[in-house]
Order: C-alpha cells, then structure tokens, then sequence
C-alpha cells in the first residue's frame, strides 16, 4: 500500500487488495476501469502536500450562528 | 395561456391573490405545456398532474374565502427529485430508489407548500446528485432547450430543474447544489439560481451527496423570483443541526436596484483568465454595467483557489461513499456506470486524507472571508464554457482541449468549500445562442446584498428575459 496522499502510482493488484479489504467485490473490469479514477484522485490530493496546514484544525461547518 | 408560463412567481402571486387569474388555470397551463414539450425535454421524472390540479382548486377556494395569502399562492413549482415528499416517489435520479415513497415531506418541501407553491413534479437530476453535466441513463438526459437542434447538456445535477424553468415547464424550481449543482445549470440554461450560504436553508429531507457541502436553493428566471423563492425557505430548522438561527432578513425588501458605492471584487486570477473568451467578455461588460450603476471595481485573487480541487475531491468522495456504502455493496450493478465508479472512488480515499481536505478547506474559507472583508461582493464567471453535446468528453478553451466535467465545476466548487452565498446570473450568449453566466459570490449570510446585485443588473440588460426557441 502506497502512503497516505501520495501521487505513487497504484497497481491492478493493489486496488484489489484495498477493496477485498473494505468488502468490495469487484470484477477485473471494474478494477481497470477504477484504477485511472483512483490513481487521478490521489494526484489531485496530492497537490493538498503543499497547503500550509500545520496549526489549522479541520473545518467544522456544523455549528450554530 | 401562453403568457401565463413566462410570468414570473411574482407577478402570478399578484394576479391570483388579485383573482385576475384563477390559480387552477395557472397550474393547467403548466401542465399543458409540459404535456407538450417534455417527451423530448425530460425535465420531469414524476409529474404530480391530480395533486396539483387539486391543490389550485383548493388555492383558488383560499382566494375566494378572502383567507390570509402566502407569498407564493397559487404559484407552480418543481421540485428536483432528490427532496422528500410525502406520498410521492423520490428516486433520486437512480434505479435504486426507482419505487421509494418517503413518509414525510424535506423541511423545504413543507415550506414552499406553507407559502402557498403548488408542487407540478419531480424534476429530473444527475444519479444521486453526482454530475455536473446532468447526465441520467434511467430517466433519460434532460435537453438543454436553447438548442433544439443537438442534444446539450443542461449542466448538473439539477438539470431537470434548469431544462424545466428555461423551458417555461414551472416558473421555478427546487436545486440543490454540492459542487456548482445549482448555479452550472442556471448559468447553461440561462437562468438565476442561487447557492446560499451553509446553513441558511435546511438540508433536512434532502438526499445527501456530501454532508459538508450540498446546499439547498432556487432556480429561477430573475433574481427577484429567487428572492421570493429564498425567502420562503430559508431559516432555522430544528431537523438540520447544522441551520443557523440568524433571522431571515426581507430579501424582497433588499432589492433597491441600487449599487451605487457598492465595491466588487473582480476575480481574474484562477477564474476570468481562464475562461473561455465569450463568457470572459461577457462577464467583464457585465462588471462595466454595474460600474455604470455606480459600483467600484477592483481585482482581486484568491491564493488558497489552487487547492480547492483537492480539497473538494477529498470530501465528497469519502462523504458519498459513506453514504452509498452498503448499496455499492449490494445493489452495485443498479447504478449507472458513471456514478457508481465515481462512488467508488471514495473507498480508496483514507480518512488522513479526509481530514487533511477539510483542514485546508479552512485555508479557502478564512481566505474567501479576508478578501469580503475589502468588498462588498465578488465576481466571477460561473462556468468557463457553454452547453457542450451530450457525450463530449472534452470541450474547447480558448484553443485547449479540456475534460468536460472538471472544466464545468471549477469556478463553483470553491464556494462550496467555503459555505459562501454564490448566484449565477445571465450575463449574455456565445455566437451560437448559448446562454453565459456571472457567478456574484458575497459575505456569509448576505445572500441580500449578491441578490440587490444580481437584480439591480437585471433592471438594466434583458438577458434574463430572453426565451429559448422552442416555437412558443
């Protein structure tokens, strides 16, 4: 398994494992038409890397004004 | 009878509380015209034909007793088919909920029918609200009614609602709005819509997409009818824990057409330097009007806009997939292809990552409230291109070739990230007829200021009045 937010390439095999993991099952057909979605989605929150968050708490909209 | 579908909600709550029109005839009219032209536009999933006839007969009975009126008596409305109503199939767009009937109808459901709206249907929509381009492989894709000639995208995922509106099929509508979802459809099918602030309108009732980011507004043909609309259903709601208990403020009553003094942010950085040249030169001679009206005018950027993408894409994948999980495990293949890929997205998504989205998506807020603190509102394109066919995978920009989807979410997205009040407002056509929008972004819980904006500027162009050429 690739780090967390990182823009490493995944592999077939990988996202494989990753779904048996989370219970999904999923055809050969699935996971090659998945692969690009997931692999283009960790690119794009890879970007987030650079965000200087160090003293930010996440955003909580769920509060009353 | 004709006219009767291209007044707007104002004036037909003033001629049915005036009996100048009786509100049964207000609702046939619709209906007719529906009957008409939606076997092609597909704007409707469920049309409520008995229930609406039957509530004009009863609206009309209200006039005639002389009993208090609500702002929107006797007015036609459509809801998009991801809000609750009780006794009346809510699919979601999807296969799945294909014969679901909830029990109780979403908190602005109830709202509208307390001030008065007649309910014509359920309105088309992208599969549970994912899609930006309003794609439906179930229910069929709405047709964007400013070309009837090709079959384009009305923008999503409230396409039925902006198909319908434009269409003359209801005078407004329900949308819902998670990444643009309200205002991409406004701004294709030249309508006004708006995307209030987070919190401002409850949730309650409304099939979720992303917790954190759908937003529930109107779609309209002025800003004035989503003044009214907005008004009728904003405020606290003890079913959303996340709705503010800020009053409601009178946003007819905002609606001076006055600007003058008022100070724009013009937002070229990220979004006006990327737009396509028509919706570029549009958006600018639209902020030289307001300038023209005595408003100030500055650029300004925002910074932190280069990770909303990241940050948009971290929280809706793991907040939809939380929510479709059980389905995606069960009933997978009842999903279209699109979306249920989409969905799956979300499970390869890692909780760090989540966080880390929603830690940044605090960068973008605070950053959007800095720059509100030097003007009044900001200004921006709404989408950087018009309607593309349905189908195109990629779309021209001034010479590039870019994915459809993405290019059609990235100047609405950011908004959702921060909660900020955003509008799409016409702001003129490409050379083939193609309706262009201006987004008005303002401060937290001033939708009445973007809203004084957006119909101070419709007092002054005729975009928003133009009808598509649909022969009537």
């Amino acid at each position: 398994m690739t780090p967390s937010g990182s823009a490493a390439l995944l592999s077939k095999d990988a996202l494989r494992a990753l779904a048996q993991a989370q219970g999904l099952a999923l055809s050969e057909v699935d996971l090659e038409g998945l692969l690009p979605l997931v692999q283009s989605g960790r690119t794009v929150l890879a970007e987030l890397a650079g965000a200087p968050i160090d003293d930010v708490e996440p955003t909580s909209l769920y509060h009353m004004l | 009878m004709a006219d009767l579908v291209w007044a707007s909600m104002g004036e037909l709550a003033r001629l049915v509380a005036t009996k100048a029109v009786s509100p049964v005839e207000v609702v046939q009219a619709h209906l007719d015209r529906i009957a008409a032209l939606d076997g092609t536009l597909k704007s409707y999933i469920t049309v409520m034909g008995d229930a609406a006839r039957q509530a004009a007969k009863a609206a009309e009975a209200a006039v005639t007793a002389r009993e208090t009126l609500g702002p929107l008596h006797g007015v036609p409305v459509g809801l998009k088919d991801l809000y609750c109503t009780k006794g009346v199939r809510t699919t979601g767009g999807s296969r799945i909920l294909g014969d679901w009937i909830p029990a109780e109808d979403a908190t602005v459901v109830s709202r509208l029918g307390a001030a008065g709206a007649i309910t014509l249907g359920k309105l088309n929509m992208h599969e549970f609200a994912y899609g930006p381009e309003g794609l439906n492989v179930r229910y069929g894709t709405p047709w964007n009614p400013w070309d009837p000639a090709t079959h384009r995208i009305c923008g999503g995922s409230s396409s039925g609602s902006g198909a319908a509106v434009a269409a003359g099929l209801c005078p407004g509508a329900l949308g819902s709005d998670t990444g643009g979802s309200i205002r991409i459809p406004s701004s294709l099918c030249g309508l006004t819509g708006i995307k209030p602030t987070y919190g401002r309108v409850s949730r309650a009732g409304a099939l979720p997409l992303a917790w954190s980011l759908d937003h529930v507004g109107p779609m309209c043909r002025s800003a004035a009818d989503c003044a009214l609309m907005l008004g009728a259903m904003a405020g606290y709601d003890p079913r959303d824990p996340s709705t503010s208990a800020l009053p409601v403020p009178e946003y007819a009553a905002a609606l001076t057409g006055q600007v003058k003094g008022l100070r724009i942010g013009l937002l070229r950085q990220f979004f006006l330097e990327t737009a396509g040249a028509p919706q570029r030169q549009a958006v600018e001679q639209a902020v030289k009007t307001l300038e023209g009206l005595g408003a100030s005018v500055r650029d300004v950027t925002l910074e932190q806009m280069k990770y909303s993408a990241g940050v948009v894409a971290a929280v809706i994948s793991v907040e939809s997939y939380a929510y479709h999980e059980a389905w995606l495990k069960t009933r997978g293949a009842e999903y279209g292809p699109d979306v249920r890929e989409r969905l799956l997205v979300g499970a390869f998504v890692s909780g760090a990552d989540y966080l880390k989205g929603q830690r940044v998506r605090r960068l973008l807020r605070d950053e959007v409230d800095q720059v509100l603190g030097g003007v009044d509102v900001l200004i921006a394109p709404t989408v950087p291109v018009a309607a593309t066919e349905v189908g195109a995978r990629e779309v021209d920009v001034n010479g590039r070739r870019e994915p459809v989807r993405p290019s059609l979410i990235r100047y609405t997205r950011p908004f959702n990230a921060s909660g900020h009040p955003a509008a799409s407002v016409p702001c003129g056509f490409t050379a083939d007829g193609l309706p262009i929008g201006m987004q008005v972004i303002g401060r937290s819980f001033d939708e009445a200021t973007v809203l004084r904006v957006a119909d101070a500027y419709q007092r002054v162009t005729d975009w928003h009045t133009r009808r598509p050429p649909l022969g009537a």
